[in-house]
């Protein structure tokens, strides 16, 4: 019989207190509230513009993400070119930077300057805008995306695409007929999170594209407004919808991560 | 000008270097490479067919320079120890994968005939990681014949087999390329692969290519020990005494071998001989002017499956006799017991 010693006591008990902790935590977010109000709130008109642009903004920065994030992420796992290491360096950077941060760096990119200048010529303005939104979601959630394709694309045995090119195949072929379906799961997963990380991005929305009431209002910021007013059950709904979008990201990333 | 041709190969990668490879094979020939672990053997292979580009030398197939060539362009198989399968598809696709880009028309027909011929007809419709390591072994050999491909590269492709699969496999890849007069070029790590299925054997060490010719030559003159050893053969470094038309005498340091090579008188030689064309007996023989005879004692003795390999010390030189087990019973060949051993004039190989 396996003996139990005081250091796995430590670990197992200290992952217990967190977990109880954050499930309290979240429980209270759905417990605080009137169930009668939130229901009410959800149909508000208010909630179903954010609700909306949120949703609408998510799939396209979603799209773009991943658009972006299969070319970088096999381009890192597979190709040796100068500069690789700095590229993969500034490429996660988002990760530790603070959204704000994020967002001031973006709102100087896009603001009066010669390329912001340049965009709003051909129709793409980025400053306080719902093109702003999407842009702020793709720059947060890029990383995180490109990180989980060069993974996928680095368990995948690169003789299988040597074998394919061997076989007749150019290199663009054989990502599309070898790389691309073997990558699946990871395409999947990497869709899940990028996904849920636009739709709960705040910070670099707030300061690139504003947090404007019913024009720039996507979930995070109705929370964030309705506190500012003092509006707890707004605040709330918006809160438990994040929360569930949050959990059915998750629950499809593990499923994904199982089946893999 | 020959089939196959690499001149002056060079590669350097990250902390490898492949270094001035040449060799050349005529159509159908079967080479077989061997070497350690690190020795440059699947980086030659893999610039065969297109994956590495060397910094310096050619590679020409077929009377063209296919040196710059992308790999989907070269028309060369391969063959890996994985087998490399394709795992989101069956047999069946895997087979077509090539096929669909070579010839696509009747293309069913042609899979039914080689997955018949390769004895995995009836497992067409599974998927790669539902077989044995020989069913898998024999798909990836089909998916590369049925492409008909100018050169076939095989990295290792039976490692993975046990014993009984693997000499199955061996007598089906040598029917199987055979009948299509393939031009072939297979690492291995197991001297019997080379024996069964070679016409060439290529030595591999530190990135270079040591030796290469006919595989008997390889096996019976190995150019250094280091080839030797690998081979299973002795090696010694010797001065010729005598000479005459028919013979020549060279002395080891402590011992003397007679050989019908011809080699110059006080020429530094190197000798070579068989483990397999040493034989023992525990009385002297006859006299008998075609052989050599040494005593010597049994230092150690190491089985080797049906055979045990003799260590035997004569006048301070190791030398290694290959003898069946059966001749060791008959003989009652003991640890520390005085032996005689024999090598006939006509396997102690002169190398210059």
């Amino acid at each position: 019989m396996r003996r139990i010693g005081s250091f796995y006591l430590c670990c197992i008990g200290l992952s217990l207190l967190i977990t109880v902790l954050l499930v309290f935590s979240i429980a209270s977010l759905f417990l605080v509230p009137d169930l009668g109000d939130v229901w009410e709130n959800l149909w508000s008109e208010e909630m179903l513009f954010s609700l909306k642009l949120s949703m609408i903004t998510g799939v396209i920065s979603t799209g773009l993400v991943m658009l972006m994030a299969l070319p970088i992420g096999y381009a890192l796992s597979r190709f040796t070119f100068p500069l690789k290491g700095f590229v993969k360096t500034i490429l996660d950077l988002p990760v530790a930077f603070p959204e704000l941060v994020l967002g001031l760096c973006l709102l100087l990119l896009f603001g009066n300057t010669f390329l912001g200048d340049l965009l709003k010529k051909i129709g793409l303005n980025f400053v306080f805008t719902k093109q702003g939104i999407v842009v702020a979601q793709f720059f947060t959630a890029l990383p995180y995306a490109s990180r989980i394709m060069k993974s996928t694309f680095d368990y995948i045995n690169p003789r299988l695409e040597f074998v394919s090119r061997s076989l007749g195949y150019s290199q663009m072929e054989t990502f599309l007929n070898v790389s691309l379906p073997l990558a699946k799961n990871g395409i999947l997963a990497s869709t899940v999170i990028s996904f849920a990380r636009c739709i709960g991005t705040f910070g670099t929305v707030l300061i690139l594209a504003g947090g404007t009431y019913m024009k720039t209002e996507v979930l995070p910021m109705t929370l964030y407004l309705n506190i500012s007013y003092g509006n707890m059950g707004m605040a709330l709904t918006s809160g438990i919808l994040l929360t569930v979008v949050s959990f059915v990201a998750i629950y499809f990333f593990e499923r994904t991560e199982a089946c893999t | 000008m020959n089939f196959f041709n690499v001149q002056d190969l060079h590669i350097k990668l990250a902390e490898f270097n492949l270094q001035g490879v040449s060799l050349s094979l005529d159509q159908g020939d079967y080479l077989t490479i061997i070497g350690p672990t690190g020795a440059g053997k699947t980086i030659f292979l893999e610039s065969i067919v297109g994956f590495w580009h060397p910094d310096r030398g050619r590679i020409m197939l077929n009377g063209k320079d296919i040196t710059d060539e992308p790999p989907e362009k070269r028309h060369i198989g391969i063959v890996y120890q994985d087998y490399a399968l394709l795992p989101h598809m069956t047999v069946h696709d895997n087979i077509a994968y090539g096929l669909k880009k070579f010839r696509p028309e009747n293309m069913d027909q042609e899979i039914l005939e080689i997955a018949e011929s390769l004895n995995i007809d009836h497992l067409l419709h599974r998927k790669p990681s539902t077989l044995s390591g020989g069913e898998q072994q024999r798909v990836a050999l089909a998916r590369v014949l049925i492409v008909k491909p100018k050169l076939i590269l095989m990295d290792e492709p039976f490692s993975a087999l046990d014993q009984q699969t693997r000499r199955h496999a061996r007598i089906l890849m040598k029917k199987a390329v055979r009948e299509r007069s393939a031009t072939v070029i297979h690492i291995t790590h197991d001297l019997d692969d080379a024996w069964a299925l070679a016409d060439k054997l290529a030595v591999f060490n530190k990135g270079k290519l040591i030796q290469f010719g006919p595989i008997d030559t390889v096996f019976s003159r190995p150019k250094s020990k280091f080839v030797a050893e690998f081979v299973g053969a002795e090696f010694f470094d010797g001065t010729v005494t005598s000479c005459d038309d028919h013979s020549s005498r060279v002395d080891l340091g402590g011992i003397c071998l007679t050989s019908q090579d011809r080699a110059g008188e006080g020429e530094k030689v190197g000798v070579a001989v068989r483990y397999e064309n040493i034989s023992v007996s525990n009385r002297r023989p006859p006299d008998d002017a075609r052989l050599n005879v040494l005593e010597g004692v049994v230092e150690h003795i190491f089985p080797e499956g049906p055979s045990s390999i003799i260590d035997l010390k004569i006048n301070g030189i190791k030398i290694n006799a290959l003898i069946s087990n059966k001749r060791m019973n008959t003989l009652n060949i003991q640890q520390g017991e005085s032996l005689y051993a024999m090598i006939e004039k006509e396997h102690v190989n002169i190398v210059s």
